[in-house]
């Protein structure tokens, strides 16, 4: 690694949120971003108020009237998404106010590939990194998610950075205080980081399993784990001022919440699960339809290329050498969400974003199973020439570049063409979309229809994604959310299979089973509109 | 040598299998784009349906998931007892649009068309005549909330339907009989209610009140050979598996003529009564629904009467 290394890192980060902002208007606000935006409207009031009257705002009353406000999550990204909302105030930096919300998501994206890159270009050569920054990139799901004001890209980033640090901690003890930095703001983001330490620990007793076995006399510190004890949460604590006052009881509370979360209703294999178990099959089979074949094939083979890295301990012979296991470790971060998840006691929850993090670290072996097939069919000597090595790595990413542009701004309906696609996986009955926010999509549909004003009902669509959309000047400001469908001159069904019920209600509603518009992508359909026959003179 | 050779060899091989896959992907997702049928194709198809149609035909889609498309384009020929059918009684022919090779029937068709990636097949089906469907009668009948030795009349009422939304039950007709206006549940109309595979229904709405019935009574009904009744429960609480179930008593001029008991997981089902013996042309019909625990006891039934001998 060196100067040159993070020059390309940051061109990745660089070109990738340049990306992002181009791209982002096409895409409405979903549910989720909605609740965050209300919530960082609420927190940055009280960053404001710090500035204005600073004892009156660390007064237990201004901070649990500001910051009791989705207490389900912790604040690091929704106090980023506060702190960029008061730039776009004071300093108008964005076009319009979603990307306030969303740009410090979409940083975290970019500051992912450089992460990718870095630590893949400190253990392969610089091609297999390249390869596993873009592969990531350019997985449909990661450049859907890498758009919004959520935390799941954010916790692909500090989980992936805590890791990192981590690793180098364990050759350089100058890094131990980064592991609690990185892991407090990690834990400050999404619960996903409670699995870190479990992870680490495993790898820890694996290499110290090796030095043992080797007789090593100089073994690796554990100094790691209680700099993440201690500095993670005094990190996750002194960025959520929720947690200033009664801080056991709402911790608990917090931990509470996602070990008893509602199970969401999942379509799943033509199934709709709306308890446990969830299929232990979901998060590989979800993979496996929604990343790029040739990028899962190189995973494979990037595993299997390092299978001596991944050996057990019992089979190293005194005097052998030892490393970090770094594979090993990629092992456990990237199988551990999934597993996570695909557990029988898990919530219902089936979304990729809940193990998005571990795509990082399949796109880090992506990266050596390109290496591993570049210096084995010994490509460049064969031809004498660098290019056909570099020349097949963009062929192994044409596909997930392509299926990437395609996916836009359909991400999470869009399925790859090992599950047929996206009218191959409806014949799967697989999950359509979730968070409403293909109603972006229909913006301006909607607007040509309601020119002189009216009202539309927004089915899973929510009213603060509706008034973003108002704000970013995609719907027209007079064209409101009706409260029923009785009283809207259009509803808007989403299908997802157990909506089909709001299906029903608009027939009956307005007694015609006729949409008058059918939103498709690839011939599927994602949003029914259904027209009030009480008023039909708006064209 | 040799096994550097051998080890070469494979590696090569690899090298095609991973690159063989990319281009697999690179020309499988164009391929399956350029399948999905045009805007034109489903209008041609649809014009070629509605030049032929007739009342009593129904019109299916092939997948399923299409059924949204095929509306958009035919759903003004559909009422909603054809989009969401109790039984197929009252059918004379099938229509089926259907694309990426779907079928909803076995059988040949005995009319089949093309239309650029959507097929067009009919079948013509034998079922019985409906005499009377109670669910499109339901504005005619008596409804009474009984309690102890009386009953109390619930009138015919225009009110505010429900908003609608996920979870929130079949939609509130705007026309219906309220029997309680601090239960506002206990009401009965004409619905369509999502069944446990989620498949629309037309029917009565008919919470049952508790162990004393929810009465709805059709005075002078026309009677056939068979009296066929369907009931379910409504989708979020039927799934569920974990309320007790429900009674539907079914009777003909004061006599227990049948009796639906709906558990959670029978799905849409039902009885059949055999109506041929009574000799009778007309009838008063009553339909009583009781629970010992009401409690999310979203039920909802269909009746008809029939003539013929149906095959379907």
């Amino acid at each position: 690694m060196n100067r040159r290394d993070h020059l390309i890192g940051a061109g990745l980060c660089v070109a990738y949120v340049l990306l992002l902002v181009g791209t982002a208007p096409d895409l409405a606000m979903s549910r989720d971003e909605s609740f965050y935006v209300h919530a960082a409207k609420s927190y940055a009031t009280w960053v404001s108020q710090i500035l204005s009257d600073p004892t009156l705002a660390f007064e237990r009353e201004s901070i649990d009237r500001a910051w009791a406000y989705n207490w389900e999550h912790p604040a690091w990204m929704k106090l980023s998404f506060a702190w960029s909302w008061l730039a776009q105030k004071h300093l108008a930096l964005f076009p319009n106010e979603s990307l306030a919300f969303r740009f410090p998501g979409m940083l975290t994206a970019g500051l992912l590939l450089w992460l990718i890159y870095a630590w893949g270009a400190s253990v392969m050569r610089r091609q297999g990194a390249l390869f596993a920054a873009l592969a990531f990139a350019l997985m449909p799901r990661v450049f859907y998610h890498s758009h919004l004001a959520c935390f799941d890209i954010p916790i692909a980033f500090f989980i992936t950075l805590t890791a990192y640090s981590y690793w180098r901690a364990l050759a350089d003890s100058r890094w131990v205080p980064f592991v609690g930095l990185a892991f407090g703001l990690a834990l400050a983001t999404k619960h996903n980081s409670w699995l870190l330490p479990g992870i680490f620990l495993v790898h820890f007793l694996w290499i110290r399993r090796d030095e043992a076995r080797a007789a090593r006399i100089d073994r690796s510190s554990i100094a790691w784990l209680p700099s993440m004890l201690i500095v993670g949460p005094l990190v996750l604590i002194g960025t959520w001022p929720w947690l200033w006052h009664d801080t056991w009881s709402r911790l608990l509370r917090y931990a509470s919440f996602h070990l008893r979360h509602v199970h969401y209703t999942y379509e799943y294999l033509g199934i709709s699960y709306f308890e446990p178990p969830l299929p232990v099959s979901v998060p590989f089979v979800m993979t496996l339809f929604t990343v790029s074949l040739t990028v899962l094939a190189l995973s494979l083979l990037g595993l299997y290329h390092r299978r001596d890295a991944l050996r057990a301990p019992w089979r190293l012979k005194l005097g052998d050498v030892t490393g970090r296991r770094t594979e090993v470790l990629w092992l456990g971060c990237m199988l551990a969400p999934m597993l996570a998840i695909a557990l029988p006691t898990s919530p219902i929850f089936g979304g990729t974003k809940h193990w998005i993090t571990a795509y990082p670290f399949l796109a880090l072996f992506a990266g050596w199973g390109l290496v591993a097939i570049i210096e084995r069919s010994e490509l460049e000597a064969w031809a004498g020439l660098r290019w056909p090595s570099w020349a097949f790595a963009v062929l192994c990413l044409l596909p997930g570049a392509a299926e990437t542009a395609h996916s836009h701004p359909f991400g999470l309906s869009h399925y790859t063409p090992i599950a047929g696609g996206v009218p191959g996986a409806a014949d799967l009955g697989m999950n359509r979309q979730f968070w409403g926010f293909t109603t972006g999509s229909l913006a301006t549909w909607i607007s040509s229809k309601l020119s002189e004003g009216g009202s539309v009902w927004i089915c899973d669509t929510t009213n603060g994604a509706w008034a973003m959309m108002q704000r970013d000047g995609l719907i027209p400001s007079n064209v409101g959310v009706a409260s029923s469908m009785g009283s809207a001159d259009f509803v808007l069904v989403h299908h997802e299979a157990h909506f089909n019920e709001v299906d029903y209600q608009a027939w009956v509603a307005y007694g015609s089973v006729q949409p008058v518009f059918v939103l498709r992508y690839d011939g599927v359909p994602i949003i029914s509109v259904y027209e009030n026959p009480i008023d039909t003179n708006r064209d | 040598m040799a096994e550097a050779g051998r080890k070469l060899s494979l590696a090569a091989w690899v090298w095609v299998l991973i690159a063989g896959l990319a281009v697999f992907e690179l020309v499988a997702h164009p391929l399956i784009r350029a399948a999905t049928p045009s805007d034109e194709s489903w209008e041609a198809a649809s014009a070629f349906v509605r030049a032929r149609y007739q009342p009593t035909d129904r019109i299916v889609a092939a997948p399923s998931w299409a059924d949204p498309i095929v509306r958009s384009h035919l759903g003004d020929l559909l009422s909603l007892r054809m989009a969401a059918p109790s039984h197929l009684a009252g059918i004379d022919r099938v229509w089926e649009l259907s694309i990426r090779g779907a079928s909803t029937r076995d059988e040949p068709p005995a009319l089949e068309e093309d239309f650029a990636g959507v097929r067009v097949r009919m079948w013509p089906v034998s079922t019985d005549d409906v005499l009377y469907d109670f669910v499109e009668e339901v504005e005619h009948a008596e409804v009474e909330l009984v309690a102890g030795d009386g009953s109390k009349f619930c009138p015919w009422v225009s009110a505010r339907p429900a908003p609608g939304g996920l979870g929130r039950g079949p939609m509130t007709p705007k026309e219906r009989f309220v029997c309680d206006s601090r239960r506002p549940w206990l009401w009965v109309g004409a619905t369509v209610m999502p069944d446990l595979e989620l498949r629309p229904r037309r029917c009565i709405w008919q919470h049952p009140a508790g162990t004393e019935p929810v009465r709805v009574t059709f005075l002078d009904a026309p009677l056939g050979e068979r009296l066929v009744i369907r009931g379910g429960i409504d989708y979020n609480g039927e799934r569920r598996r974990n309320h007790g179930p429900v009674t539907l008593r079914v009777w003909i001029d004061d006599r227990l003529a049948g009796e639906l008991v709906h558990h959670d997981g029978d799905g849409w089902s039902g009885i059949d009564i055999d109506t041929s013996e009574l000799a009778l042309e007309r009838a008063e019909v009553r339909f009583e629904t009781t629970a010992q625990d009401p409690t999310a006891r979203l039920f909802c039934w269909s009746a008809s009467t029939l003539q013929g001998a149906g095959e379907e």
